[in-house]
């Protein structure tokens, strides 16, 4: 099985998203199909009226955690290259939020390993959005991360 | 060895409504050697009541990994407290 993670793409950016150059940096001649996920901001939440969107995260983590996924998507998937980008900053209405682009030999796992990496995005990656309505703002019921109940051994400080 | 006495300083980030009830994004804070990042909440706690209220759904983090609360702090360690997450 190919794993190509130094050959993935992981990116957080604080402008419009550049979906063509994702789909073209995953595309391979190998690849029999390129599957995409372009995540949108809605007009609506929860019956209310979205104005726009801000997105911010923890940069460092958020960029760790995406490439966690990539590793678990070619562990679980075979899967040749991924791109993963998710913007931050002022969104509006329509405007892509996160973008993933997954090749693969084969379409099956192309699709599936797609579907993995947004919902795990939403679960385990370190961003938030608020919510601007006409009314006021609020912050995004979000989800929380699994985190360790235990301490685990604690790596020597540097 | 460091001794349960040694004062070491961590840097501390906030996010999201947590940033904006602390009033920042970053702080460095000083507390002993080892103390759990439960103590460290508890230190901002006092400081700011208000986000007593938000620490069951919160998730730390030591280090950009997550942290369980009783995970002990060293010199130099990176702690965030994060809402729950809500990308995409």
């Amino acid at each position: 099985m190919n794993n190509s993670l130094q050959s993935d793409l992981f990116a957080l950016v604080h402008e419009p998203i550049e979906q063509d150059a994702l789909i073209r940096h995953v595309r391979a001649a190998e690849d029999g199909a390129v599957v995409t996920f372009d995540g949108c901001v809605r007009n609506h939440s929860l019956g209310r009226r979205t104005l726009y969107l801000d997105y911010e995260a923890y940069e460092s983590m958020a960029l760790a955690k995406i490439r966690e996924i990539a590793v678990q998507m070619h562990e679980k998937y075979p899967i040749h290259l991924v791109a993963i980008a998710h913007r931050l900053g002022r969104l509006q209405i329509g405007e892509t939020s996160v973008f993933i682009a997954v090749s693969s030999p084969h379409r099956p796992a192309a699709f599936d390993a797609c579907r993995f990496a947004i919902d795990t995005l939403k679960r385990t990656v370190p961003i938030w959005k608020k919510e601007y309505f006409e009314d006021g703002a609020v912050w995004a019921d979000g989800e929380m991360p699994p985190a360790p109940l235990e301490t685990r051994t604690a790596k020597p400080a540097s | 060895m460091a001794t349960s006495s040694e004062t070491v300083r961590v840097k501390v980030l906030f996010f999201g409504r947590l940033k904006e009830i602390v009033g920042r994004a970053e702080d460095s804070v000083e507390l002993p050697d080892g103390a759990p990042i439960e103590t460290l909440f508890s230190q901002y706690g006092v400081s700011h009541p208000d986000i007593v209220r938000f620490r069951s759904s919160l998730v730390a983090s030591r280090n950009q990994e997550f942290a369980s609360w009783t995970t002990p702090l060293h010199s130099g360690d990176e702690v965030a407290f994060l809402p729950p997450v809500s990308g995409g």
